[in-house]
């Protein structure tokens, strides 16, 4: 972990912040697994341009003002080459300011807010993950063709009170008036993050009859909501959506028998699709390391190495942050989460991921214990389709 | 408190002011500085706050709200109307802390104790609520990054020394008020609120007006803050920052005048430290912070003062400010 | 709202008023007998529902078993606490702030002991076979899981009443609460009582954490997000007031499941409006502890 282990070769050195406490501490765990699994596959194969690769991570804490002064130390005593990771995006919106004042690249692996690609997007700032954005419009292609099979008219939403969870059900109303998707709003609900106790949102919900409950939770919240809700029948009286992070794997693993069939979930990486060589060893060598299956964060710090790796060859040095940037935009490359026939890149306008998204229907399957239930019956939405539109943007500065 | 420990307090706000102004000069990277600007903020926060809770025994559990308002006030400015109102955005956090302190004032100094501590919670916490829901006007819980103090002070050195001149001040007068009349009569409303009616001394006016002088400079430090970190977010409202500024002032020793700035240093200095090499920190604190509660009776200051107290070979027991 | 409906959310918050009394109710309890305010009664919750899920998900011991050894490994662990670290603090100058710093150190500990043991992913536990499923009767329908924890709450109500009146024991509680020198010069343990009522406050924290564990997501950081709730329920009944605590919760509990209905995008102030008002109107709380008469 110290400098002085490393003084005699040339080092790029990575500064990730992720959370290691707390609610969000299985997302930074995970992170932090992948990404030092991705440096040891690089440095194993002699590194990046005779450069060897390094992490430091400290717990951010989830704390805005924490992550500041952490990233602080970073640039000016650890002197890290890149900022790294962070799962809450208000942490992401914090640290990409430090990154634009001090000139260092900053690669977001995991929060999802869209403005730090759109209308927040600085120079220095890169986002390895998909923000909601993307899944949200994948989520309303969905809905516009399940009311081909199925006809639907009203949608209720729950989620979190705080930016991710208005930020979804406002980019799926957009991209649902985008797409010409007919809908009727029957109720939104906004429990705090982190509630323990939804019994009187679900009955709520329930009173509303929607055809679709738009959720809008993530991690512990997505558990306990589910619970809640099975034996008041909800799952057999509407259809339960939740395409950003409804299919997380911790999530699957956590539930077991418990959780409902036929539920339509999203995660930003799944580790039973795509069906591809690539990743399916990353999803052993991650189990073979930690001894269990990743949740979707792990991806997005695997990649974000890679992508600095990529980066650090091209010029030749860590330092240029000037012209590792030139040579991130619109960098390809090919991911886990790639199905066969397509490569991810980088968008050089926005400096987001382009990816694909996959939504899938909860469905017995033993592959990946504890989890009993994986997603399947998959439905593939085409990236170029899912980024925000300019008008979109606009409307947003 | 006599003229001797008046003198005390100045000469150690005066070392204190020297040791870091000399952090500038002195620093070997950016980020040291950083770091004292964050003791100092958090350190005229804590001292404002045990302004209310040491030495009026009034515990509230709410100046987040104040810390918060004053750090919105400038970052809103900055945000809606331009860098230059970064100083009159401070200003206006100062005023609005006031003025809100004396309106909240009137309807939570009825009740006393516990009651006193739950209402400055709650309270603290609509305020949050307000904050944090309030997006189309304050971005909710994404914070407003880019406050940049205007001209010179956008560098950082200018900045510091600014915020130091300002952060002595405050102390300076704090420290003066504490040993003023003033102070003697918060420290009887501390300890026998009827006696002090009986002196014919109006207790409630009293308590009103520490209130707002404390909600004043709390609402400074929060203000000072947004121009150090450049980003501000609506955790400075919530529970968990009033709570952070009770634990600095207890484990510092809050019957003393320097005891919560002590302990703010040392927190923030601790987290550091333990965060950087370990993530089982909130172990680590968590046994550093319950053996000095087991170790030290009267907070850091009172363990230092015990020390001084035996190398001067007086075996007297140290002086505690005005306690009996 | 048709009544079938009204019928239904009342029962809503009448379930999430029992969690809440259930974790309030320790906390008062500790408070009424020896004024300590334990900050980390939020972290033996979240032990319990550990302990639980270590007997039922991993050893594969019933929920019945969990919930009683939950129980008990919080309140062991609380009982210790006490007699180890919070008893050296009591008649220090500013107890009460020490207190706070004291116990929210072992929010601290006990957080990364809950990670050292068993690691960051959400943990589940499985409802007992009988209580899966709800009940159902023209149109109201309500899980038979939460009739259950209603009725446990009741039970717990009925079973302190019990203690504190009809035992020893509760009365020496008690009268601990108002006089405790008086009852050391009749030759009472007072000390030991106050470890003990520790022990059963905790234990009763760490029986609701397997209880919501069905229900909720057992996962670190729970300790510090269910104390504010339980802070406001224990203050609107009026501290140390056992009933007023069960009346509070009440309170709360429904006028957040009627809050969800009518403005469901303010819901989240309800807590705080409610008690920001009502101390604004009656200072000593709901139900203020009673003046008893010293003889």
């Amino acid at each position: 972990m110290h400098a002085s282990a490393f003084a005699q070769e040339k080092v790029v050195k990575i500064g990730a912040l992720y959370p290691m406490s707390g609610r969000a501490g299985i997302y930074g765990m995970d992170s932090v697994a992948a990404a030092e699994m991705a440096i040891e596959e690089i440095n194993a194969k002699g590194g990046a341009a005779g450069y060897k690769l390094q992490l430091i991570n400290t717990d951010d804490k989830s704390k805005p003002d924490y992550a500041v002064t952490v990233a602080k130390r970073y640039i000016s005593d650890d002197k890290v080459n890149f900022l790294f990771g962070v799962v809450s995006s208000a942490v992401g919106l914090a640290l990409t300011e430090v990154s634009k004042q001090e000139k260092k690249i900053f690669i977001g692996t995991d929060h999802a807010a869209t403005e730090l690609t759109a209308q927040n997007l600085q120079p220095y700032y890169f986002r390895v993950a998909n923000n909601t954005f993307q899944s949200m419009a994948a989520g309303a292609l969905y809905l516009k063709e399940l009311a081909q099979t199925k006809p639907w008219k009203t949608i209720a939403y729950i989620g979190p009170d705080y930016a991710y969870g208005h930020a979804q059900i406002e980019e799926l109303k957009f991209n649902l008036d985008r797409f010409g998707v007919k809908y009727q709003m029957v109720g939104e609900f906004w429990p705090k993050l982190f509630e323990a106790d939804y019994t009187s949102y679900i009955t709520s919900i329930m009173q509303a009859k929607p055809d679709i409950v738009v959720s809008g939770f993530w991690g512990g919240d997505t558990v306990a909501f589910i619970k809640q809700a099975a034996p008041y029948g909800l799952f057999e009286k509407s259809l339960y959506f939740h395409p950003d992070a409804g299919g997380n794997y911790e999530l699957l693993s956590a539930m077991g028998d418990s959780l409902p069939l036929g539920l339509v979930l999203s995660a930003r990486h799944h580790n039973n699709w795509p069906d591809t060589a690539m990743n399916k060893d990353y999803v052993a060598k991650f189990h073979k390391k930690t001894g269990r299956y990743p949740t979707y964060s792990a991806e997005g710090a695997y990649v974000g190495v890679y992508a600095i790796a990529e980066a650090v060859k091209k010029v030749g040095n860590p330092n240029d942050s000037d012209a590792l940037v030139k040579a991130l935009e619109g960098m390809k490359f090919q991911e886990p989460e790639d199905p066969e026939g397509f490569v991810s890149y980088i968008d050089p306008a926005s400096h987001q991921m382009v990816q694909v998204q996959a939504i899938g229907v909860t469905m017995p399957n033993t592959d990946y214990p504890p989890a009993t239930r994986m997603l399947g019956n998959w439905k593939i939405y085409k990236a170029e389709d899912l980024l925000p539109p300019k008008e979109w943007i606009e409307k947003k500065k | 408190m006599g003229g001797k420990s008046l003198s005390n307090t100045t000469l150690v706000l005066l070392i204190g002011l020297a040791v870091f102004a000399l952090v500038p000069v002195l620093k070997t990277t950016n980020y040291q500085m950083l770091l004292a600007a964050h003791v100092l903020v958090w350190g005229l926060f804590a001292v404002s706050f045990n302004m209310l809770f040491g030495v009026t025994g009034m515990l509230s559990f709410g100046q987040a709200l104040y810390y918060g308002m004053g750090a919105y006030s400038v970052g809103l400015c900055v945000k809606y109307l331009g860098a230059a109102w970064f100083f009159p955005g401070m200003l206006l956090g100062i005023v609005l802390a006031a003025l809100f302190a004396w309106l909240l004032g009137h309807l939570i100094i009825r009740v006393s104790g516990v009651f006193f501590t739950m209402l400055t919670l709650a309270f603290g916490q609509l305020g949050w609520q307000v904050m944090f829901k309030w997006y189309s006007f304050t971005g909710g819980d994404d914070g407003v990054q880019n406050i940049i103090p205007p001209g010179i002070f956008a560098n950082k050195v200018v900045y510091y020394y600014l915020l130091l001149a300002l952060v002595g001040a405050s102390l300076w007068f704090m420290g003066r008020l504490n040993a003023s009349p003033m102070g003697l009569i918060l420290r009887c409303v501390r300890q026998n609120p009827e006696r002090v009616r009986f002196l014919g001394r109006r207790v409630r006016r009293n308590q009103q007006r520490i209130y707002m002088i404390s909600s004043l400079f709390t609402a400074l430090a929060g203000g000072l803050m947004s121009g150090v970190d450049y980003s501000i977010h609506t955790d400075m409202f919530y529970w968990t920052t009033s709570g952070h500024v009770i634990l600095m002032s207890i484990l510092g020793g809050i019957g003393q005048f320097f005891g919560p700035f002590l302990g703010a240093a040392v927190i923030i200095v601790i987290e550091d430290v333990v965060g950087a090499f370990t993530e089982y920190w909130s172990l680590i604190i968590g046994l550093v912070m319950l053996g000095m509660v087991l170790g030290l009776p009267h907070g850091l200051m009172g363990g230092i003062d015990r020390l001084k107290a035996r190398f001067a070979g007086s075996g007297a027991r140290p002086a505690r400010d005005g306690r009996s | 709202m048709d009544l079938s409906f009204f019928v239904v959310q009342l029962l809503s918050g009448l379930t999430m008023a029992t969690f809440l009394f259930l974790i309030a109710s320790g906390l008062t309890l500790i408070f009424g007998v020896g004024k300590v305010f334990n900050f980390a009664h939020g972290s033996f919750f979240m032990l319990g529902a550990y302990a639980g899920y270590q007997l039922s998900s991993v050893w594969g011991q019933s929920f019945w078993l969990s919930l009683v050894a939950g129980g008990i490994f919080a309140g062991v662990l609380g009982m210790l606490a006490e007699f180890l670290f919070l008893r050296r603090i009591y008649g220090r100058a500013d107890e009460g702030g020490f207190q706070i710093l004291l116990t929210y150190s072992f929010i601290l500990i006990i957080d990364d002991l809950v990670k050292l043991v068993w690691g960051t992913e959400y943990k589940s536990l499985a409802k007992p076979a009988v209580l899966q499923g709800a009940f159902s009767f023209s149109g109201i329908v309500i899980p038979r899981y939460n009739v259950a924890v209603i009725l446990i709450g009741l039970a717990v109500v009925v079973a302190a009443w019990w203690f504190l009146n009809r035992t020893r024991a509760g009365r020496i509680a008690r009268a601990s609460a108002l006089d405790r020198e008086m009852l050391a010069v009749l030759g009472v343990n007072v000390p030991m009582t106050m470890t003990l009522v520790f022990g059963i406050a905790t234990a009763l924290a760490g029986m609701t954490g397997v209880l919501a564990a069905p229900l909720r997501s057992v996962t670190p950081g729970a300790g510090i997000e269910v104390i504010i709730d339980s802070l406001i329920v224990v203050v609107l009944g009026g501290l140390g007031n056992f009933w007023g605590a069960w009346l509070a919760a009440l309170l709360l509990g429904e006028v957040n499941s009627f809050a969800v209905v009518f403005v469901p995008k303010w819901a989240t102030l309800f807590s705080y409006l409610v008690m920001a008002l009502t101390l604004l109107f009656k200072p000593e709380g709901l139900f203020a502890p009673r003046k008893v008469r010293r003889v």
